[in-house]
């Protein structure tokens, strides 16, 4: 029975957390000590951190404030932002020589007014799925369509898709049938009874916590996952299994 | 279902959204209930302008499972007749506990007159009124402060107090200064600290769970509430005590 406090009772890996201030938005909280004691409330042991300039203004600057932001703090897997710029490309080769990078994640094609393409993301796409390296991308940054059709094109490419939210209902499931190689985390997807619905249909290994920090709260959705009807094991797997697995695929 | 605490959510719907794929499937929602803890929903259907069609679809709904489901009203200045009659057979005849309106299915701003027949038999019976609320031009939450001192024995709800902000510290502002005035918590932007500061704001004696069931899972909702940095008597009044004594429950 579920009581007036809540506190989960799986290890807890954050798949999505955005870090540092963005041209547009200054964080609300200064630096891995306050998330730190955040994650620590909510009971989330570890989390995936981007920087969040990366998602329009600069990936390379995004990525270069990220090193500085952790520092030599623990508990925090950093993932490096992408675009389709070249000397982008080159400073995720770089962090790839020196064994730092386990995953990437698109910046926003939206913000950025750009066609999620291959005939612009070629590039990048051709590599990532070349050294099995995971990509993150965001359904509230890039249209599902355009996702669907550039994905489509490199199924061996293992994704995250993030941030789908009840708008994208109706292509949530389409998208995970069409690409095989894709995993939904779940900070935004609220559509009723649907985590069930994707495990049943595709299995808990393809669900992945994660809070969307800041822009959305930590607690809610574990609250969600643990009151869905998942196995000890499914709920273990989707709030951390999956992620560990995922990232330590790519550095092995 | 949550231990020493009857929970009460204040906001769902009847009918079906198809192209958000949500559907009205009482297995479905009282599946999630269960799961979350959620003894209660107050259901309303707002998708047919002549309100007795949707009242009829929501009294047929909610009579399957009376013990779990409360419903509403839905009142809209589109209907062509007096709102008055289909009022009084939803409250009177139907059962129905409170009233909702849906100013961006309408042209109207809801502090413009044409909404006053269905605040004027709000604050006549002493009923509850919960509206959407938000960034759409008809409905900012501010516009409550120049209803809710007209209408003083309503109850006026904001629905998704605003939903973000700016409308979110308007909405606190309009129940700081409004006692009739009361904030609803179902919102898809589930930014850190809202209910501390909804809390904070207005007191939890003015705060009421919803979740916007069928629309949204209410477990990520009812989650917010018991993830929140608040106490347990807040807790309890947001998740059903003050639901209990607006509705006379």
């Amino acid at each position: 029975m579920p009581s007036l406090d809540f506190h989960p009772t799986v290890p807890v890996f954050d798949a999505n957390i955005g870090v540092g201030h963005r041209h547009d938005r200054v964080a609300p909280f200064a630096g891995p000590a306050e998330l730190s004691a955040q994650m620590k409330a909510q009971g989330v042991d570890r989390a995936l951190v981007y920087h969040v300039q990366g998602e329009t203004i600069s990936a390379i600057d995004g990525n270069n404030a990220l090193l500085a932001w952790i520092g030599d703090h623990d508990g925090f897997t950093p993932q490096w932002m992408a675009n389709p710029n070249q000397a982008c490309l080159a400073q995720l080769q770089t962090l790839r020589q020196e064994g730092r990078l386990s995953s990437v994640r698109l910046h926003s094609t939206t913000d950025s007014h750009l066609s999620f393409s291959d005939w612009i993301y070629g590039d990048l796409l051709d590599w990532l799925a070349d050294a099995d390296i995971p990509l993150w991308v965001s359904l509230a940054d890039t249209p599902a369509d355009q996702i669907a059709a550039t994905l489509g094109q490199y199924p061996q490419l293992r994704t995250v898709l993030v941030g789908a939210h009840y708008m994208h209902a109706m292509a949530v499931r389409p998208l995970l049938r069409r690409l095989p190689n894709a995993h939904i985390e779940l900070s935004r997807y609220e559509k009723l009874g649907g985590v069930e619905e994707l495990r049943d249909e595709f299995g808990a290994e393809r669900l992945l916590y994660g809070s969307y920090y800041p822009r959305y709260a930590m607690g809610p959705i574990l609250y969600y996952l643990h009151t869905a009807d998942f196995s000890t094991d499914e709920l273990a797997a989707v709030c951390a299994g999956n992620i560990e697995r995922i990232l330590l695929k790519a550095i092995a | 279902m949550i231990a020493d605490c009857e929970v009460i959510d204040f906001h769902g719907h009847v009918g079906r959204w198809d192209a958000l794929d949500m559907a009205d499937d009482p297995d479905r929602m009282l599946f999630a209930m269960d799961r979350a803890g959620i003894d209660r929903a107050c259901l309303f259907n707002i998708f047919h302008p002549d309100g007795r069609r949707g009242h009829d679809l929501t009294a047929a709904f909610v009579t399957r499972h009376p013990d779990r489901f409360i419903g509403f009203a839905y009142a809209s200045p589109l209907w062509p007749d007096d709102p008055v009659p289909e009022l009084e057979r939803a409250i009177d005849e139907l059962g129905f506990r409170a009233i909702k309106i849906y100013p961006p299915y309408t042209s109207y701003n809801l502090d413009d007159p044409v909404w006053d027949p269905i605040y004027r038999f709000a604050d006549t019976r002493g009923l509850a009124l919960i509206s959407h609320t938000g960034s759409e031009a008809t409905c900012p939450p501010r516009l409550f402060a120049n209803v809710a001192a007209r209408f003083p024995n309503a109850h006026f709800v904001i629905g998704h107090s605003g939903n973000i902000e700016p409308h979110r510290s308007e909405a606190i502002a309009v129940a700081r200064a409004h006692r009739n005035v009361y904030l609803e918590t179902c919102s898809t932007f589930r930014a850190p600290g809202v209910i501390e500061k909804l809390v904070a704001g207005a007191g939890a004696a003015r705060v009421l769970f919803g979740s916007d069931i069928p629309l949204m899972d209410p477990r990520p909702q009812l989650g917010k509430i018991l993830t929140a940095d608040i106490g347990h008597d807040d807790k309890r009044q947001i998740l059903g005590n003050n639901a209990r004594r607006l509705l006379h429950l």
